[in-house]
């Protein structure tokens, strides 16, 4: 890791050495991993889900399955796994491990009570073990025990009150996990605040169902054929997760710092969430994908991408867009504009004049014999559509391109 | 035979198709594949389709897809060379014809027996689509095949290093299970054979009996045992590989010429053993006709490329072949086929050690071809045929392929039977009873 600038930055009051984190989930189910997580540059851990152990604990098996799209793997990938079904000591004598070796990463603790008392136990004890921090898990949408995990999250008294019960008796900084199968994520935000939140976590993963057995017609992953709506993470949900924690970051009456989850792989994916107002991230399928590895890329691009923008610190950059993100009816549209050509580049495949004809404003004919596309530019919508199919980027063949006072393009009617 | 194509490779090889409008790779094939379909097709998870796309198209899709040299028909003309190396469209396309036979999905329908017969002499890949159409459009074909199976050159004189018996025989069952008759074993010849058939009520005749004489070199010392034909000696490693294999393994071959058949008989030596393969050639390796894959196949497997150099005479010892007298060539003028003519450098005679030469300097149509009265011959002994139908100078009498043509492409075989297939269809229309 040859990160140059300081990628330090405080969160709820507590130092991380850098704002990447394993969130809590199979990449974070034991010291032992976390430890190696550590050594290739995570600045903390959300520790896999402890429970009391009062109820017990299985795994459905299998216990997930991807949406892989054209090729490309994990695109998204969907779990039913539950929480850590590790011995509730052992869990804390991990917590214990990972404090003495490494001092200077941070532990959050992610618990998630069956009860009032469980959840006051599970604080105490997870604090005593040496957590830095707490995350409580109100979003898990697949757990097997009644009545809890996004259950909680869905009803927002109970954010509230089990929040306000772990507040009362440790002195850590608390996280309220959130989950996005909410109208207004703000709501149970709001609620978590109310019970004494230092901080929101957010998303966790989205309720879904990643496919259908075309022969058994059981959801996937079959467990045995049945399938349940459940976790849906990976590259896919990314978009959901931006937009959650933006909703949050713009929140005049939230106001409270907050990790980003959802779909991170690359430093890309990371300086996005901090700048729609995350000041920490957290990665599970990313990992689950390619191994802890890719730590070293995030931290190394996340440097980079502040030297070239003069940021001296993380925390300078932490919110830059949220200014940026308004409702559609602040856009100004007097300005438009059309997709602009470099055919110089063009090898001629014509996916622009298909898609063009059949999805945008039929301004692209095709000249056949130079196997180009030929723009009538009165024509062109400007919904560039054809910029999204064209196979020659980076960069890319076709731009986006203003044009001051241009006329209105309105396809005539069909005859 | 090469392995094909995984269902993972293959996906793998369909995402980089740019699924093209007006796909440049389904323009100019002869046997009129449409790549830009198929493709289409596997990449949207359309399997099925896209093997009923290369089969009704195709009979001998799968034969096609492995011998056809794609990267100068479609691959050639793939758009992705803009930004990458051209999609493998042949192996896409074996891909497809293997997973239907893996799954059992037999993409061209058998359909009820029209009772009007027809007869394809010649199993050959022109005999066989012709015969595959015919039997689709209701008609009750029987093919006449003089060898022990179907196949033609497919069989005996592709290697099948090349092109595998399994591959052949599950693509020539495909047909069979069409409703198509073989009747192997039974040479079709004689003046009157052809008028005979149509007496014996086949209401019309597919000639396709390809082009199966090989060319020789005429030098003094032609006659040795140890210099053979190409043609031959392809046949023999298909039939009676042992025995060829001892009278190759552990000798000095030199195979003369440059095409396809050169580089096969090149590298059925090498594959028995030989212990140097030496492919003498007149011109430079540019101007060798044979395809760059099997050219460059030959290279990698470490045969020795004499170019410029023609052999004048065999030598021989105790009346066993013992050297070649070869003479260096330099490139003159173009001659009439666009190629630099070679001329012999005088003085530069030299004489070099070879134990078995094959001669593959090409093919000729044999001058059976037309001995069938009513058949008119052209020169090389090609039977006259109209380009666009087939017909010849006999009444109800059609004609394809190399037999045709002279020596040429699989597909170019397949797309005669297609036109002569619907050029008889369209014939017997009206003698069709429903």
């Amino acid at each position: 890791m040859s990160a140059r600038r300081d990628l330090g930055i405080d969160f709820c009051g507590v130092h991380f050495v850098n704002p990447v984190m394993l969130s809590s989930s199979p990449v974070s189910n034991t010291g032992e991993m976390i430890g190696r997580a550590f050594d290739a540059g995570f600045g903390g851990v959300a520790y896999k889900t402890i429970g009391m152990g009062n109820i017990k604990i299985v795994h459905p098996f299998p216990r997930m399955a991807t949406y892989d799209v054209d090729g490309k793997k994990v695109v998204g990938l969907q779990n039913v796994e539950q929480i850590s079904d590790r011995p509730f000591d052992d869990n804390l004598a991990d917590i214990r491990f990972l404090k003495k070796r490494w001092p200077d990463r941070i532990v959050i603790a992610s618990i998630m009570g069956f009860s009032n008392d469980e959840w006051r136990e599970l604080a105490i004890a997870c604090q005593d073990a040496g957590a830095d921090m707490l995350e409580l898990n109100f979003s898990c949408p697949h757990m097997t025990v009644e009545g809890s995990g996004m259950k909680v999250g869905q009803a927002f008294d109970l954010v509230e009150k089990f929040t306000a019960t772990v507040k009362k008796v440790v002195k850590i900084p608390v996280l309220a996990k959130m989950t996005p199968n909410v109208t207004d994520i703000n709501e149970p935000a709001l609620s978590a605040k109310r019970g004494g939140a230092d901080g929101i976590a957010a998303i966790n993963t989205v309720s879904g169902l990643v496919g259908i057995g075309l022969d058994d017609f059981v959801p996937r992953p079959n467990i045995f054929g049945k399938g349940a709506m459940s976790g849906y993470s990976g590259p896919a949900v990314k978009p959901i997760g931006l937009r959650c924690v933006a909703q949050m970051a713009g929140s005049p009456d939230l106001k409270l710092p907050i990790s980003g989850i959802g779909g991170i792989e690359t430093w890309v994916d990371t300086v996005e969430y901090l700048l729609v107002g995350a000041s920490t991230v957290q990665i599970t399928t990313g990992v689950i994908h390619y191994g802890y590895r890719i730590v070293e890329d995030i931290l190394e691009g996340m440097s980079d991408f502040m030297e070239q923008h003069g940021f001296a610190r993380v925390a300078d950059f932490v919110g830059k867009a949220v200014p940026n993100v308004v409702h559609t009816d602040q856009f100004d549209l007097k300005r438009q504009g059309i997709a602009s050509y470099d055919l110089d580049r063009c090898v001629g495949c014509g996916q622009c004049h298909v898609v063009c004809h059949d999805a945008g404003g039929q301004c692209l004919s095709w000249d056949s014999a130079n196997r180009r596309p030929v723009m009538d530019e009165k024509r062109c919508l400007g919904c560039l559509i054809c910029s999204f199919v064209c196979p020659v980027n980076h960069p890319s063949l076709i731009t986006a391109r203003e044009v001051p006072g241009k006329a209105e393009v309105r396809p005539p009617a069909s005859r | 035979m090469e392995k094909g194509f995984t269902m993972g490779q293959a996906m793998a090889e369909a995402q980089r198709c740019l699924l093209c409008h007006e796909p440049p790779c389904s323009v100019g094939c002869p046997a009129s594949t449409d790549p830009g379909r198929f493709i289409r097709q596997m990449r949207m998870l359309n399997l099925k389709g896209a093997a009923r796309t290369i089969k009704r198209n195709n009979p001998l899709g799968g034969v096609c897809a492995v011998l056809c040299p794609d990267c100068d028909l479609c691959g050639g003309k793939c758009t992705v060379m803009g930004l990458d190396r051209p999609v493998e469209i042949g192996k896409i396309q074996r891909f497809l014809v293997e997973h239907a036979w893996e799954i059992g999905f037999a993409p061209q329908d058998a359909v009820r027996s029209n009772r009007v017969k027809v007869a394809v002499v010649g199993a050959g890949p022109s005999g066989l689509t012709a015969a595959a159409e015919l039997a689709r459009a209701g008609f009750c074909v029987t093919v006449f095949e003089r060898m022990a199976k179907p196949g033609g050159m497919l069989r005996y004189a592709i290697p099948a290093h090349r092109l595998s018996e399994q591959f052949l025989d599950r693509e020539v069952e495909e047909i069979r299970a069409l409703g198509v008759t073989f009747e192997c074993g039974r040479a079709v010849t004689g003046p009157d054979a052809l008028q005979a058939l149509l007496a014996d009520g086949y209401r019309a005749v597919y000639l396709a009996t390809g082009a199966w004489k090989a060319q020789r070199m005429r030098l003094p010392g032609s006659d040795l045992p140890d210099v053979v034909d190409a043609l031959g000696f392809l046949k023999e490693a298909r039939e009676q590989p042992s025995k060829l294999r001892k009278r190759v393994k552990g000798r000095n071959v030199a195979v003369v010429g440059g095409g396809d058949t050169a580089m096969d008989a090149a590298m059925t030596a090498s594959l028995m053993s030989a212990a140097d393969v030496s492919v003498v050639y007149r011109r430079s390796f540019l101007e060798m006709p044979g395809s760059q894959v099997e050219k460059m196949a030959a290279l990698r497997k470490g045969i020795h490329f004499l170019m410029l150099t023609q052999p004048m005479e065999y030598l021989s010892a105790g009346g066993k072949l013992s050297g070649m007298r070869l003479v260096r060539d330099r490139l003159g003028a173009a001659d009439a086929t666009g190629r630099r003519k070679p001329e012999p450098i005088p003085g530069s005679e030299h004489t070099v050690p070879v134990d078995f030469v094959v001669e593959a300097v090409g093919f000729l149509c044999e001058s059976a071809s037309g001995q069938f009265k009513g058949i008119e011959v052209l020169e090389g002994n090609r039977v006259k045929a109209d380009g666009l139908t087939g017909e010849t100078g006999a009444a109800r009498v059609f004609a394809g392929g190399d037999a045709v043509r002279g020596p040429s492409l699989v597909s170019h075989a397949v797309c005669d039977g297609k036109k002569a297939a619907a050029a008889i269809r369209k014939m017997l229309q009206g003698e069709v009873t429903p």
